[in-house]
């Protein structure tokens, strides 16, 4: 049995493993019935997203017969184990060369729930059953555009809810592939197993992370903004600090890192400095980066070896890629001035200084750039940070209309406290928001920011389940 | 990765064999050119071969000597003269260094450390002898690299030519508007007197049509010579013609033609030449920059020369010493050539000086 069971799967993978299950004797009714009836087991066609030319009344049919069955029935394996049954037993995760099946399961069902989080479940699954309900009203193609509307969210709703249905489901028949292959005692089936569940681990890990950065901008390039807090040069240097941090961050996660403007301190560090980091869900992490960072140290800059505090700001503004909306721009309402201009100028001067500063005068946002070596260049790149900060802006506004995100739009600028770094008396850093602390302050300011930053996201998402 | 920093500061990737192969002929045949004077511009550094080899510890070593000698300088050159002080010479050091390895990517290895090589297109030793040139004799860091970006080029400059300035630059983004508005001049012969290092005449080239075309003069041999340098390293061969001579000596055949004419004149009242910035009044050609006793001696003879050279509707854009110079040269225009010129106007550089006078032929 074992053997033809592991044939069939080759052939033709695991959802057929139940139909096999059909027609053997080794498993109770009870079982193979309750799986049988789960609807996203259910391959029929009818199933598929409707494009707006079913009849109402099989929709009202099709409908009822879906909603009411997702609430009837959790999935399970065979022995009742359930996806909240994983999570509360709270098996150690480890790493994913430790063959052991309740590590992947339960790394797998942190996953799962993760993405449900990230999808607002509960409120999806009612928002679904309102959607179904308006579809089965008799009047709902009396307007079509409407009903091409809600149709289209029902589809996409119900697209993704099944998706992570039959990740949930995938999940539970591994587990009890592992545990028929125990019981007959087959090492092939058991190693086979563990390999897909492995495969699961990895890919519901990277379905995870794409829940993550699943907001409207997250997938955008950005730049990012260090200015040092009052405090002079020590300030100055815990702000060069803090950009050298970003850009190593930058560069290990394989990022495109150009310095657009940098104003260097008297004595050492940096007054501000901005840099363009460009790639895939750049804006997507760096954004939990947002806020205030706090440094307490024995200050190399103070005679007495005295301990200091200093702040710097960080600011996170996304490139928007050229399908979005941009601020239209008037030449007119921009003010271009040279930076650090003076004397007679033209010909009188010799200088590699050409930066260039731009106000835009409606708004009184302004931009500067001086990392280029030409004027016309500096300009230009000023006119792109410029772009961007005005399109951030609008987004803000727009967001103040829909009231729910405005939290966490308003949020990208520059924050309140969000990290301290103490390197004296103890070492540590540690995220105020999600409590996440590290020992080994070098590798956070060697660019070692992925924990703080996944922390963050991830936390961010139960407020949003809070709220929600 | 290195592709694509290395792109970045070279926007057109030449073969670095460009000046051997032109085995002592111009590149260009200047209308005027003396067959025995033939000179052969130099390359700037980001051009020449990488053929050197250094230890980055060396060029570590070179790098902290440089930036020392720069952070000793601290505001002293502003003080005397209005020159750089250290945090621009420290950048000089990074755009010295950019042009100098051939590979950036050792930048970003933090330490620069190690019995690594790696290629130069300088020797080392020429590199602490530029820096030294630099900060002891103050040349201008263009001449140091033997270029200067301006607008989206990377022109090639040396000692007799005038470095470009940034408040030039504008006068292509008047040019384009112009043009913008107005097909006959974008198809026209247009004039860039003075040219220099042929920065407006190339960057007035690429706004124009096809069949739109730029003469460039200018009086000096050295001058011509690296234009046409510029203009060949843009592929601008057919668009862009040199001529050597006086302003609008080697123009004879273009009266009433041009459809725009733009110069950055010599314009500094002789009496200032004496305090200018070490870099500006040590090293640069004086014939470019000294305009008489009151710097309009130039800028008097190209409105003359406008009125007869225009043809009708044709455009002119004059660079000048600032507003006192704009206002004489707009009464000038007004007053002996009434009747000539149209629609003023007196624009500002980005420093906020009144900067540029340009207008119309009747």
């Amino acid at each position: 049995m074992s053997c033809f069971l592991r044939k069939s799967l080759r052939l033709k993978g695991f959802s057929l493993f139940h139909h096999i299950l059909a027609s053997s004797t080794w498993f109770s009714c009870r079982h193979f019935s309750h799986s049988h009836s789960l609807p996203y087991n259910n391959t029929s066609p009818r199933f598929l997203v409707p494009s707006g030319s079913y009849s109402n009344g099989y929709w009202s049919q099709h409908n009822r017969f879906w909603t009411s069955e997702t609430a009837a029935t959790e999935p399970s394996t065979s022995d009742g184990l359930t996806l909240q049954g994983i999570l509360s037993y709270n098996w150690a995760v480890l790493d994913e060369n430790d063959s052991d099946w309740k590590s992947h399961a339960s790394a797998i069902a942190q996953s799962i729930h993760l993405i449900k989080r990230r999808l607002q479940w509960r409120k999806l699954k009612v928002r679904l059953d309102m959607l179904s309900v308006q579809l089965n009203k008799a009047d709902l193609w009396d307007d079509p555009v409407h009903a091409g509307k809600i149709s289209r969210e029902h589809g996409s709703l119900l697209g993704k809810m099944k998706e992570v249905n039959a990740l949930e489901q995938e999940l539970l028949e591994h587990i009890d592939m592992i545990k028929l292959a125990r019981q007959e005692n087959d090492q092939d089936l058991e190693s086979e197993s563990l390999k897909a569940l492995l495969n699961m681990r990895r890919e519901a890990k990277e379905k995870e992370l794409e829940a993550l950065l699943s907001g409207e901008q997250d997938s955008c390039s950005c730049y990012i903004e260090v200015q040092a807090g009052a405090g002079g040069t020590e300030s100055m240097d815990w702000a060069a600090m803090v950009m050298q941090m970003y850009k190593s961050w930058a560069q290990q996660r394989g990022y495109k890192v150009t310095v657009m403007d940098e104003m260097p301190g008297e004595i050492a560090g940096i007054k501000r400095a901005t840099i363009k980091v460009d790639g895939e869900f750049a804006f997507g992490y760096a954004k939990a980066e947002v806020g205030v960072h706090r440094l307490v140290r024995i200050s190399p800059f103070d005679s007495n070896k005295r301990r200091h505090t200093s702040f710097a700001a960080v600011a996170v503004i996304p490139i928007l890629g050229d399908g979005s909306t941009h601020v239209q721009i008037n030449e007119s309402d921009l003010r271009i001035e040279r930076f650090r201009a003076g004397g007679a100028g033209g010909q009188h001067v010799n200088t590699t200084e050409s930066a260039v500063r731009i106000v835009h005068i409606p708004t009184g946002v302004t931009a500067t750039c001086q990392n280029e070596r030409s004027q016309h260049q500096n300009k230009a790149s000023a006119m792109a940070v410029l772009q961007s900060r005005l399109d951030q802006l609008e987004m803000a506004r727009q967001a103040q209309l829909n009231a729910h995100h405005t939290q966490s739009l308003t949020d990208i600028t520059w924050g309140s406290q969000i990290r301290s770094y103490v390197l004296h008396p103890y070492r540590m850093v540690k995220d105020l928001r999600t409590n996440y602390e590290v020992s080994d302050p070098d590798s956070v300011l060697e660019g070692d920011l992925d924990g703080f930053i996944l922390s963050y996201l991830s936390a961010s998402l139960d407020e949003d389940e809070d709220e929600a | 990765m290195k592709l694509s920093l290395s792109s970045v500061y070279r926007p057109y990737r030449f073969p670095t064999l460009i000046n051997s192969s032109a085995l002592g002929r111009p590149f260009c045949s200047p209308a005027l050119s003396s067959p025995s004077t033939i000179l052969k511009p130099q390359v700037p550094l980001f051009l020449r071969p990488p053929i050197n080899s250094t230890k980055l510890c060396d060029l570590k070593k070179w790098h902290d000597w440089a930036k020392g000698v720069a952070t000793s300088i601290g505001s002293a050159f502003v003080h005397s003269d209005n020159g750089p002080d250290s945090s621009l010479l420290c950048r000089e050091i990074k755009w010295l260094m950019e042009d100098a390895v051939e590979d950036h990517s050792v930048f970003s290895h933090v330490g620069l450390e190690g019995d690594e090589c790696v290629k130069m297109r300088v020797d080392i030793e020429e590199l602490y002898c530029l820096w030294k040139q630099r900060v002891q004799e103050r040349r201008p860091f263009q001449y140091i690299v033997g270029c200067e970006h301006w607008r989206d080029l990377v022109l090639s400059v040396q000692e007799g030519v005038l470095i470009p300035r940034p408040e030039t630059e504008l006068i292509v983004d008047f040019v384009c508007d112009v043009v913008s508005k107005n097909e006959d001049l974008k198809r026209g012969v247009w004039a860039d007197l003075g040219t220099g290092s042929g920065a407006l005449a190339i960057g007035i080239g690429r706004v124009l049509e096809s069949e739109g075309r730029v003469i460039a003069t200018d009086l000096s041999h050295v001058a011509v010579s690296v234009a046409a340098y510029n203009v060949k390293r843009y592929c601008l061969q057919d668009k862009i013609e040199l001529r050597e001579g006086s302003w609008f000596e080697p123009l004879r055949d273009m009266e009433g033609k041009l459809a725009g004419l733009v110069s950055n004149p010599p314009y500094i009242p002789s009496k200032d030449i004496s305090g200018l910035q070490a870099e500006v009044g040590r090293h640069e050609p004086r014939v470019a920059l000294d305009g008489g006793i009151d710097g309009m001696d130039a800028l008097l003879h190209l409105c003359d020369g406008a009125a007869l050279m225009l043809k009708p509707g044709g455009f002119f854009a004059f660079e000048t010493n600032g507003e006192q110079q704009c206002r004489a040269l707009v009464d000038y225009m007004e007053n002996n050539r009434s009747g000539s010129f149209c629609n003023f106007e007196i624009l500002a550089d980005f420093a906020g000086i009144q900067r540029f006078v340009i207008g119309f032929h009747q």
